[in-house]
């Protein structure tokens, strides 16, 4: 299929996650933030610019770091190029490129949302509380996904989107696992204890895992467990493990032509074994940020073989299979005039 | 008159040619059985039937975007159920007439590219050749796949108040309105089967395969690659292209899928870089190739000509062919015909006036309320004048316009346009009123400079009371075209 078109569905399976991500990682500090009522001096909205990468673009937007700014700047800023909103508009504008390709029920789906959403105001949103907003964009986003699975053929631009999807997922959830380490470094003091647990939990509710943590591990809340169930059991379907295989899964359903394309899949397959064998106790000894850096490292470089690989190829392939770059040829010719 | 129906409430086609009824309001033979069908019809029937019409086109996405609308809305063409009728031998005219004309408009093309004999002979001015804005130098002495420069084209013929068809205008370089042929005759199907079933009708859904296999004719090897280039989902008639790509199985592209290799066209695909034999482009020449055309071109393919001048691609239609299609070449295209061809035009052409001549020019000022003014280098019906409608001042400033730039515009008589029986709303149900109606018979070209007219086309009809302008584009309709096989409803008398 045209690159145009398989990159114009993994954008919008990207722009879909993110777009519910946002919501999600807002809603865990919102959680977080009311345990922490009694440590008042304790800035709880920068490590979410940070998280997002966004700091510098922030701070040329707003004067303060507060509640209401930060809720502006990633729900609803146009200025923001990974705001909610911006990651909609985007998700339509691609999704509209793409008419033929996707049912009518998703653009639908989506044409409604974008509707809706041009005229929300932040007042609104905070009054009636950011919990109930965000919830709605949730419903919007699983309601997508559904429509995706069950209206569109599980073809070619079937598995682009999932692979955009999945691989977001993958990022986002190391991420908001991450949020724990940014908002309160692991104190000793503080490991164990009451507040401790309860930013556990909430990062837990925060990713729907809380109930499916005491369903599968039927247990206390202990942070290695909870590692195991965001990074590496392979039921949860925000677990790291799950999205990758998806992602493997995917680029098998694409299938593989060239040699760049069969190293991304090998490498995507080992990837999916490592993480088969994690443990979360050996990642807390290890170092818990350093793990999730290299989670970020390997993701982004998947991104860019993908990106490389299918999505801009530069390769000439010839009807026996042969690979041929471009340009070879070409020069070749410029020498001979020489 | 018949009065007894509610949908010929005052029918009176005054002087124009009505296409369906003569002089003493009979029905001609080849509509006796419409005629007939149309009187068990009342007001309200056909009201039920254009509802469903609608709603099955505007369901099926057979749709253009209207450009004014910054939500990039879309609208369903306007479509008139009232068929309009051909008997099979005006249509055998039709058919020799585009075929003569298209033949000799290659032949054309290819001399001024090449050896320009036609101007050394002196039987076109040079500089109404070379000077036309359409005028592309880089064809120059370019050898064209099969010698097919126009493989596509749309000509426009009009009937005259005596009855006579005319070529109004040729189009040759991306016509449209082909998808709303194959369209309309599908929804006529589904909304009046027993109207369909009592006539014995030309097919025109195998439009796509007429196309297919005109260009790949052209291609060097045996299964090209064809791709349709679009400029993308906000053109007006994206519907179209994703239509004729989706109907010859070929790839709609956009400039930034393709590329140029060592003179060789691409397409990225997921699977690598594959290549593109054959390119239907529906872009104009200026956007085709930033390195050779408009710079700032962000629809085209960067270097696609040099991979054209190397043979290795064909493209529909060649570029340059404007020239040909220009209103100023207009006027010479009995002659270009007689020239090429030595035979005299089976189509006439309207008389025409260049204001590039002084005698004429000067006539052309003197009569602009009889006139039609064009310029010559625009289509889709903009910029131009229709004297018998225009204000006073609309008049004086054109003539200012004229008289500046005399080179800029031709004129024709006001041409009385037939008229055909067209639904239009009156007190909340359909009546029958005398709209007028033209004609784009379709045509492609392929190897060796065969041929092929599709059997009908694309009647345009000006919904406006009085409009002689039919151009979708200032508000304008379609009709299903139905061409007649022989012995349907001729009147051998």
């Amino acid at each position: 299929m045209l690159s145009r078109i398989a990159r114009g569905m993994y954008e919008l399976g990207r722009c879909i996650e993110r777009t519910e991500n946002v919501t999600r990682i807002l809603d865990v500090n919102h959680r977080m933030s009311l345990e922490l009522n009694y440590f008042s001096d304790l800035d709880v909205w920068s490590p979410m610019l940070s998280i997002t990468g966004s700091r510098e673009l922030f701070d040329s937007l707003y004067d303060e770091v507060n509640e209401i700014n930060v809720y502006d700047f990633l729900l609803l800023s146009e200025d923001n190029p990974r705001s909610m909103i911006s990651s909609l508009n985007l998700a339509r504008e691609h999704a509209r490129g793409m008419r033929e390709r996707i049912s009518e029920e998703i653009w639908e789906h989506i044409n409604r949302m974008h509707i809706e959403i041009q005229g929300v105001v932040l007042d609104e949103v905070i009054n009636r509380g950011s919990n109930r907003f965000n919830r709605r964009i949730q419903l919007f986003c699983n309601a997508f996904n559904g429509f995706a699975d069950n209206t569109m053929v599980h073809g070619e631009a079937w598995q682009f989107l999932r692979l955009g999807r999945y691989l977001e997922r993958a990022r986002m959830t190391a991420r908001i696992l991450g949020i724990k380490y940014y908002i309160l470094l692991p104190d000793s003091d503080e490991v164990g204890r009451p507040l401790d647990l309860h930013q556990w939990q909430a990062l837990l509710r925060s990713v729907s895992g809380y109930e499916a943590y005491r369903r599968l591990y039927r247990a206390r809340i202990s942070p290695g467990k909870v590692i195991n169930l965001m990074l590496f059991d392979p039921r949860f379907p925000r677990s790291l493990s799950y999205c990758i295989r998806h992602v493997r899964d995917g680029l098998s359903g694409i299938g593989c032509h060239t040699d760049s394309q069969k190293t991304l899949f090998a490498q995507i397959a080992t990837f999916h074994e490592e993480l088969e064998e994690g443990n979360g106790d050996v990642v807390l000894d290890q170092g818990l940020r350093s793990y999730l850096e290299e989670i970020n490292a390997r993701c982004s470089d998947i991104h860019q073989q993908l990106t490389s690989g299918y999505l801009d190829p530069m390769i000439i392939l010839d009807s026996f299979g042969h690979e041929t770059p471009m340009g070879t040829q070409a020069q070749q010719q410029q020498q001979v005039h020489q | 008159m018949e009065s007894n129906t509610s949908l010929w409430p005052s029918y009176d086609a005054q002087s124009f040619f009505d296409e369906m009824l003569d002089e003493s309001g009979k029905p001609r033979p080849h509509y006796r059985k419409l005629y007939a069908w149309l009187r068990r019809r009342n007001g309200e029937d056909m009201t039920d039937l254009q509802r469903e019409a609608d709603l099955s086109l505007l369901n099926q996405g057979v749709t253009f975007t209207v450009y004014s609308d910054a939500r990039g809305t879309e609208k369903i063409f306007p479509f008139d159920l009232m068929p309009r009728l051909i008997t099979a031998s005006e249509w055998d005219k039709v058919e020799a007439g585009i075929k003569q004309r298209l033949t000799a408009m290659n032949m054309f093309l290819h001399d001024i590219y090449h050896e320009q004999n036609i101007l050394k002979e002196q039987i076109i001015p040079t500089d109404l050749v070379v000077n036309s804005p359409y005028f592309c130098r880089e064809m120059m002495h370019v050898d064209v796949p099969g010698g097919v420069y126009a493989h596509i084209s749309g000509i426009d013929l009009i009937r005259d108040g005596n009855g006579e068809l005319l070529v109004l205008e040729d189009n040759l370089r991306s016509p449209s309105g082909v998808s709303y042929v194959v369209e309309n005759r599908w929804v006529m199907g589904r909304v009046m089967p027993d109207l369909l079933q009592q006539h014995r009708i030309r097919a025109v859904d195998h439009y796509p395969q007429m196309l297919f296999a005109a260009l790949s004719s052209l291609a060097r090897v045996e299964n090209p690659n064809i791709a349709v280039l679009t400029p993308g989902t906000y053109n007006s008639a994206y519907f179209e292209h994703a239509f004729l790509a989706n109907q010859m199985g070929a790839e709609l592209v956009e400039g930034r899928d393709l590329l140029v290799d060592n003179d060789i066209l691409y397409m990225q695909t997921t699977e690598g870089l594959v290549r593109v034999d054959v390119l239907y482009r529906r872009i104009d020449d200026e956007y085709l190739d930033p390195l050779t055309f408009r710079a700032d071109s962000m629809l085209g393919v960067t270097g696609i000509m040099h991979a054209y001048r190397a043979g290795n691609l064909v493209l529909a239609n060649a570029p340059g062919t404007g020239v040909a299609d220009d209103k100023a070449t207009y006027a010479y295209t009995p002659d270009i015909i007689r020239y090429y061809l030595n035979e005299e035009p089976i189509i006439p052409i309207v008389p025409t006036y260049l204001c590039r001549r002084p005698d004429e020019l000067a006539y052309v000022l003197d009569h602009l309320e009889e006139l039609v003014v064009k310029p010559t280098d625009a289509s889709g019906g903009y910029g131009m004048l229709v004297g018998s409608h225009a204000t006073k001042e609309q008049i004086i400033a054109f003539r200012q316009l004229i008289a500046d730039n005399p080179e800029h515009y031709i004129a024709q008589p006001i041409q009385k346009l037939s008229t055909h029986p067209t639904l239009v709303e009156k007190d909340g149900h359909k009546v029958l009123q005398p709209r007028h109606v033209d004609l784009r018979p379709y045509a492609v070209c392929g190897s060796d400079g065969r041929i092929s007219v599709l059997p009908g086309g694309l009647t345009r009809v000006a919904l406006a009371e009085g409009q002689l302008v039919v151009n979708s584009s200032q508000g304008g309709g379609s009709k299903d075209t139905w061409v007649l096989y022989p012995e349907e409803g001729e009147n051998h008398a």
